[in-house]
């Protein structure tokens, strides 16, 4: 069995520390490019929301090089995000490639005893004793993290740094040497390392930059494909920018909601607005909102597929957070038609009515 | 007081049903009239730009009320069936009709029915607002149920063409964003039949995933219930540009019928209506021409 995964973020580094920790064979897709998305939007249906597409390409992509079983998270919500594995499998049989899938379900929906068995599915793979897959299992949740942690403080001091252009060679750095690293521990020492050197970068902190927070669907934001590389043009302009939701982010709510512990903030500040979750991340991106604001961000962008239905509903309701708080709210929503210069051109105009309002210049 | 009804999405297939509850109880209401160009205009007006057309429709309709009634009823549906759902979009349907129209005058009672005493406890929250009695409260229950199946089901005579008709209801019911459909194939002979006429057998089992919405389980399990026992002679999908749900379940199904004929008619605020009725024709020339040749010809070439 030969593993492999689609891309989200950071998540290929935890999962190469994850299956290397175990020693099951698995296939990282290679990273994410318009020819990935090509070949997703060639053999998907046109109407499935963008994060489906890139998703048929990297499958279609590791394949190639030689995987034959895809572990995915589903989910039983009212969102798309949930089917996605049936026409994904169906898509990948219509192209004679015969492939498994392994989906991790909330264990709520599909019963203790089926959740386990798919998990075994991929733990009995692997020869180790039960400590050490525990033990794997450990080091690949340090592992996302860390990277994490790495990435968002680098986001967010881009704009306070004093030699300009650190925090993004950094971060180049860490990603590369991390995949490039050889085995779970060793990987885990990079991330280490690289921590270290991102907390001893010299800011100024009397600097007073943009901060925009990210807001919207989880993966549009946090795959840069999708967004066309948001994140890193406003960093390389010098604007702070913060989002919540990363893939740690996301494991420990999943955690905690299953366990129903979940005292998130974010739940609390949404409530005004959004009684029930209604799917996606409707209620996380209101919520979002509203804490950003609290915490004195100057501007919101809010990115989401074409047709994501929860977050439509959020986008119905972001207007009124507008007018009654005065903070300014971008929507872009993206698909594979998305092109470059309006794109950009828009951001930049978002940043310069933020200038205009805080009376400063970057 | 005076209640206003939508005439839009699942109110369509409930609204008899709905007006019977609250005169019992002794409200006046009134019903938006069918959807015309006027509130199609005001729906595309005021909506979100990415929400889908029965969406916008809503919207519309909410809007033309607003002024001739006291409080507008805009029900959030949750579920009909256990552990199942209708769509983000009528989960959150009271929050999008709040703040993309400004109006507050609205009432969203939240609808979940996946049986009986689910329904009625959530028809009974919904009449407290209104300070009734248990004694009223039954009886209005009782002409809720009486009239729940009294939407217009379709009449078409026997024929030998026959098609079924997929989509939600609220597409298929409404003549003015279908354009008419219903009739159209009328004249050209076909016999109709829709989810509401058939009776399924359950074909989920043949997908990996138990599905989580009423919608898609339905359209599954009617077409491959019809194609299976060839009940049929052809497949007309009518779904809004932009819904989540059929974009799936159109690939489903065309996945699982392979080469029958399978016609998509994807409908938005911009659809023409002759190059709608293009398609039907050349559709139902082709399943004559089926019916006539497709089976005579020597598969040897």
């Amino acid at each position: 069995m030969n593993i492999t995964f689609p891309h989200l973020g950071n998540t290929y580094i935890a999962g190469k520390v994850l299956f290397e920790g175990l020693g099951v064979e698995y296939t990282i897709p290679p990273i994410s490019t318009k020819k990935t998305l090509e070949i997703g939007c060639l053999h998907s249906p046109d109407d499935v929301c963008l994060p489906f597409k890139i998703m048929i390409g990297n499958y279609i992509e590791s394949i190639e090089k030689g995987a034959d079983t895809v572990l995915i998270t589903g989910s039983c919500g009212p969102c798309r995000f949930g089917e996605y594995c049936e026409l994904q499998k169906k898509v990948l049989m219509s192209l004679g490639r015969q492939i498994n899938f392994i989906v991790i379900d909330e264990p709520s929906k599909i019963g203790i005893k089926e959740f386990l068995n798919r998990l075994s599915s991929v733990a009995k793979e692997s020869k180790l004793s039960t400590y050490k897959k525990a033990k794997a299992l450990n080091m690949a949740l340090k592992a996302i993290n860390l990277i994490d942690e790495i990435e968002k403080e680098c986001r967010f001091y881009a704009g306070y740094e004093k030699n300009k252009g650190e925090f993004s060679k950094l971060l180049k750095e860490v990603k590369k040497e991390a995949i490039e690293a050889k085995g779970a521990e060793e990987t885990l020492k990079v991330l280490e390392k690289y921590k270290e050197k991102v907390d001893r970068v010299e800011i100024d902190l009397f600097k007073t930059p943009i901060k925009i927070g990210i807001i919207g669907e989880i993966y549009t934001i946090i795959d840069s494909l999708s967004n066309l590389y948001i994140e890193d043009i406003l960093m390389n302009l010098g604007v702070s920018t913060k989002r919540t939701l990363y893939p740690s982010w996301w494991v420990k709510n999943t955690a905690l909601s299953a366990l129903k512990i979940n005292k998130s903030p974010i739940y609390k500040e949404a409530k005004q607005y959004l009684k029930m979750c209604i799917g996606g991340h409707a209620q996380e991106c209101v919520g979002e909102a509203m804490l950003n604001y609290k915490m004195g961000f100057d501007g919101l962008i809010q990115i989401f597929p074409v047709g994501c239905m929860p977050e439509i509903v959020s986008k119905a309701i972001l207007p009124d957070i507008e007018k009654k708080y005065n903070i300014p709210i971008l929507s872009l929503v993206v698909d594979e038609m998305t092109g470059e210069a309006g794109y950009y051109t828009r951001v930049e105009a978002f940043l310069d009515l933020i200038e205009g309002r805080k009376k400063v210049c970057i | 007081m005076i209640i206003g009804i939508p005439n839009a999405l699942l109110n369509i297939k409930y609204r008899d049903a709905i007006q019977e509850f609250l005169h019992t109880i002794g409200i006046t209401t009134v019903v938006s009239p069918k959807t015309n160009k006027e509130i199609l205009d005001l729906g595309v007006l005021n909506c979100v730009d990415e929400a889908c057309l029965p969406v916008k429709i809503f919207h519309g309709h909410v809007e033309y009320l607003r002024d001739r009634c006291d409080i507008v009823l805009v029900p959030r549906i949750m579920k009909l069936h256990k552990n199942e759902f209708i769509c983000p979009k009528f989960c959150g349907l009271p929050e999008m009709v709040k703040y993309t129209l400004d109006i507050k005058n609205i009432i969203c009672p939240t609808i979940t029915a996946y049986n009986e005493k689910t329904l009625k406890d959530s028809l009974y929250d919904f009449s407290k607002t209104f300070r009734v009695d248990k004694e009223k409260f039954k009886k209005a229950y009782n002409g809720f149920k009486s009239n729940i199946y009294k939407y217009n089901k379709i009449n078409s005579s026997r024929s030998n063409l026959r098609v079924l008709l997929l989509g939600h209801p609220y597409l298929i019911y409404d003549d003015f964003i279908n354009m008419g459909l219903i009739k159209k194939l009328n004249q050209y002979g076909v016999e109709v039949f829709t989810e509401d006429n058939i009776e399924p057998y359950d074909y989920t089992y043949r997908l990996i995933k138990k599905p989580f919405w009423t919608f898609l389980r339905n359209t599954y399990n009617c077409a491959i219930s019809l194609v299976e026992t060839g009940k049929i002679d052809g497949i007309i999908y009518i779904s809004s540009f932009g819904c989540g749900i059929d974009s799936f379940s159109i690939d489903l199904i065309k996945k699982d019928v392979g080469s029958f004929p399978y016609l998509v008619l994807k409908i938005d605020e911009h659809t023409g209506e002759a190059g709608v009725d293009t398609r039907i024709e050349a559709f139902i020339d082709l399943l004559k021409r089926r019916a006539k040749y497709e089976y005579n010809i020597s598969s040897l070439g």
